[in-house]
């Protein structure tokens, strides 16, 4: 059975395909002297969307420096700087990117904004980190202040009064669009955008639905790479195309049976982000019979939004996300990927500089046995900053974690 | 020194030292006890349903009981919170309110949920801006704290009842204040331990008792012939000051430290309620209006304020000490810093666990910050 190729065709090349062309596409707005905002994650990015407003996303570039093995260096510039080693390395690497890096950037670093927009939803790096760049940049900043989903319910068991906090500053945030682009919003376009995200998202699901096929046709290596679309553009047709084309391949493998190993033994659960510096280590998994069927971060940015109530709808999205929600939340999508993608074990990384994900594992872990007898691996680590974790470390940990799912009746 | 200052000064230390042996009386009188730990905290309504509302801290002694739980670069003073609270220190609560108002304090929410035994938590969001909208929704929320609390004590909150709390409050405001702005004064009239004592005991104890005390107590600092030992007059930075030990450590090394910055110090008597609206908006209101933590939106409003202590109480330099692992402080330091510096004030910032841990290192770094500061001054 060697000569099968186990790849997938889709996802190869996809950096220089998508993400360096993203890059270039939003230099060359920058150029045109159109206006480029900045954004984080758990925004509702598909408002933009709908106002043509190029974004880029600084966490999305922080990942590609850290691929490019530039991140630590660039956060030691952001560290010369006073801010701390202790902060959240994506926003020191970009931070640093920002304060005059001697050599060339990746992807010619990040277009300058014309205006900044970020939440509270995710947590208070993105304020903070934002709030800094936005004195830099003497660019304005818009904050989507977002109530905590204490009850840590799903998109339909929120409280209402959070809805309406969060509804009425999107009512907010598009006069502040307007002003800052001299574009109108047209609510038909908006809804126009939303269906397109809800497609997207489907697709991305029905994805994700493949990767429950034993033995798993899709690594988490594709994944974080081909969750950027989930991400950066929902609303586009780029976006659905290229998950068209992924799910295409994913059903032809999963119906000839051809997964990511020969020998798949056992199926994990990963939590939180990679270590995008050495992607490479879901190979060595690999080599241990181990596959990563489900990240959490890939089932986070799903849900449906109901073109008919645009605004509600956004808020039904994006407020119920994981980090900003109790534990409860996080523990039932935990489960259910356990349940659900039939996976023996859990990868609960830390995340050094990030508080709202490496806080509360410990529950997440004991729930998660307690309910499913399924073990979970906490394990101290870092995004983008290398200098956290060693690879040898990190490699033992992991060849231990399986050895004790290998002994597990 | 005066035999009835340094009583009354040192009934503030008491209270501090005593304060659980304090709070398990008052509670034996069958009064409930709620615990709290973030300064967005409306205390009013706790005064007004007739609950003894008191701070919930840390300790110097190492958080090896939550260490089992917290990631170790979560928040060094919550987990200190966590990890008396796990120790018991904490078992005379009948409630403990926990709020979103940074990322560790919210997610350790479900810390105090799981790992204590306190009976009801309760939790508060906070917003991080303080436009209408926020205003809005955050009164939403005081109201809906408000009805839980009748719910769980069985007790109604009359508007007269809130209206007394604000009266109560205010005035400890004011003595705070008044005793704060004897530090202008050179030397300074009460030194930056003997303040703290009288500003945290404030936050465990009954707030009628503690206005009592400090009303002896101004007369008698006003008139003070023995004096604290005049030094470099330091203002300090940061977020939260739940001891007295990094002053004590200041001033041991030829400092005054004059001013603050913290959400235990001039942060929490700075504004008081204006009661030109229903008592229970007013309230809100002073919340999200009051000098801002590192948390929220109005960085500016927060940097003007340590600005304007800094002048006004006349200091020599600022000492930035940002607890490990606040990110709000984190990414406001270097902001501040430069701030502070294109004042001309020398500034020191320095990042320490909570608990002091390695307290000969930060000694040298505050002494020889005081002695660079010193010599510049002659």
């Amino acid at each position: 059975m060697s000569g099968i190729d186990r790849r997938l065709k889709v996802t190869s090349g996809f950096h220089k395909k998508y993400v360096k062309k993203f890059y270039e596409d939003a230099h060359r707005v920058k150029a045109e002297n159109r206006p480029i905002a900045w954004v984080t994650s758990t925004f509702p990015i598909e408002t933009l969307q709908a106002m043509d407003i190029v974004a880029v996303w600084p966490e999305n570039y922080a990942s590609v420096c850290a691929a490019r093995q530039v991140s630590v260096e660039l956060c030691e510039l952001a560290e010369q700087e006073g801010f701390s080693r202790d902060l959240c390395s994506y926003s020191r690497c970009v931070l640093g990117s920002m304060f005059g890096y001697g050599k060339e950037l990746p992807e010619g670093g990040l277009p300058k904004p014309d205006f900044l927009v970020t939440t509270s939803c995710a947590c208070d790096t993105h304020l903070k980190w934002f709030q800094v760049a936005s004195r830099l940049y003497k660019a304005p900043l818009f904050l989507l202040d977002v109530p905590y989903n204490i009850g840590g319910g799903d998109s339909t068991h929120l409280d209402k009064t959070h809805i309406e906090f969060y509804m009425s500053q999107l009512e907010e945030l598009f006069p502040f669009l307007e002003k800052q682009t001299d574009m109108k919003l047209d609510i038909d376009r908006l809804r126009e955008t939303l269906s397109i995200s809800n497609w997207t998202s489907q697709l991305w699901m029905d994805i994700q639905d493949l990767r429950r096929t034993i033995p798993s046709p899709m690594d988490a290596r594709d994944a974080f790479s081909a969750v950027f679309f989930m991400l950066c553009m929902p609303g586009s047709h780029l976006a659905v195309d290229f998950y068209t084309q992924l799910r295409d391949e994913l059903r032809e493998k999963a119906r000839d049976g051809i997964g990511v190993v020969e020998d798949e033994r056992f199926r994990l659960v990963w939590d939180n982000l990679p270590l995008w510096f050495n992607l490479r280590i879901f190979e060595y998994l690999n080599g241990l019979g181990a596959v990563v069927v489900a990240e959490v971060f890939s089932h986070t940015w799903s849900g449906s939004l109901d073109p008919s109530k645009p605004l509600e709808s956004l808020a039904r999205k994006y407020l119920p996300n994981m980090a900003n929600s109790s534990i409860k939340r996080r523990i039932d999508i935990i489960s259910s990927l356990v349940k659900d993608f039939h996976a023996n074990g859990v990868i609960l990384p830390t995340n050094r500089g990030c508080r709202m994900m490496s806080i509360g594992e410990t529950i997440v872990r004991d729930a998660v046995y307690k309910q499913l007898g399924v073990p979970s691996l906490i394990i101290d680590v870092d995004s983008s900053d290398w200098r956290v974790a060693g690879e040898a470390q990190v490699k033992e940990r992991f060849s231990t974690f399986i050895e004790t799912l290998r002994m597990k009746p | 020194m005066d035999d009835s200052l340094m009583k009354v000064l040192q009934s503030f230390r008491n209270f501090l030292l005593n304060r659980h042996e304090i709070v398990r009386e008052w509670k034996s009188r069958k009064q409930p006890v709620v615990g709290w730990t973030c300064t967005y905290t409306p205390e009013e309504v706790l005064y007004a349903v007739g609950a003894l509302p008191v701070m919930v801290w840390g300790d110097l002694s190492g958080t090896k009981l939550a260490d089992a739980y917290m990631p170790s670069n979560s928040c060094s003073f919550t987990r200190s919170c966590l990890n008396a609270a796990l120790r018991g220190d904490y078992d005379y609560l009948d409630c403990f309110v926990e709020s979103n108002s940074c990322d560790n304090r919210g997610k350790t929410y479900d810390m105090w949920v799981n790992y204590t035994k306190i009976p009801n938590i309760y939790f508060i969001n906070t917003p991080h801006t303080n436009t209408g909208k926020a205003h809005q929704f955050f009164y939403q929320e005081v109201v809906k704290f408000k009805e839980w609390l009748e719910h769980t004590f069985n007790k109604q909150i009359s508007d007269d009842s809130l209206k007394n709390a604000v009266g109560v409050y205010n005035e400890n405001r004011t003595l705070l204040r008044k005793i704060y702005d004897l530090k202008t004064k050179r030397p300074p009239l009460i030194s930056g331990v003997e303040f703290l004592e009288v500003a945290l005991s404030g936050l465990v104890m009954p707030k009628k008792e503690h206005n009592k005390f400090m009303n002896q107590s101004l007369g008698e600092l006003e008139n003070r012939v023995d004096l604290p030992k005049e030094g470099v007059r330091l203002l300090v930075a940061g977020s939260v000051m739940d001891n007295t030990e990094l002053v004590r450590l200041i001033e041991s090394v030829g400092g005054n430290v004059v001013a603050d910055d913290w959400c235990t110090g001039s942060r929490y008597f700075w504004n008081p309620v204006d009661l030109d609206v229903a008592p229970l908006k007013a309230i809100a209101r002073r919340y999200l209006d009051k000098v801002p933590s590192s948390f929220m939106y109005q960085r500016e409003q927060r940097f003007r304020h340590v600005a304007e202590l800094a002048e006004q109480f006349d200091v020599d330099g600022v000492i930035m000490f940002v607890i490990k692992y606040c990110d709000t402080q984190m990414f406001d330091a270097p902001l501040l810093r430069d701030e502070l510096k294109a004042m001309g004030l020398p500034v020191l910032c320095l990042e320490w666990e909570h608990s002091m841990s390695g307290f000969a290192g930060l000694k040298t770094r505050i002494e020889g910050f005081i002695e660079m500061v010193g010599g510049v001054q002659e």
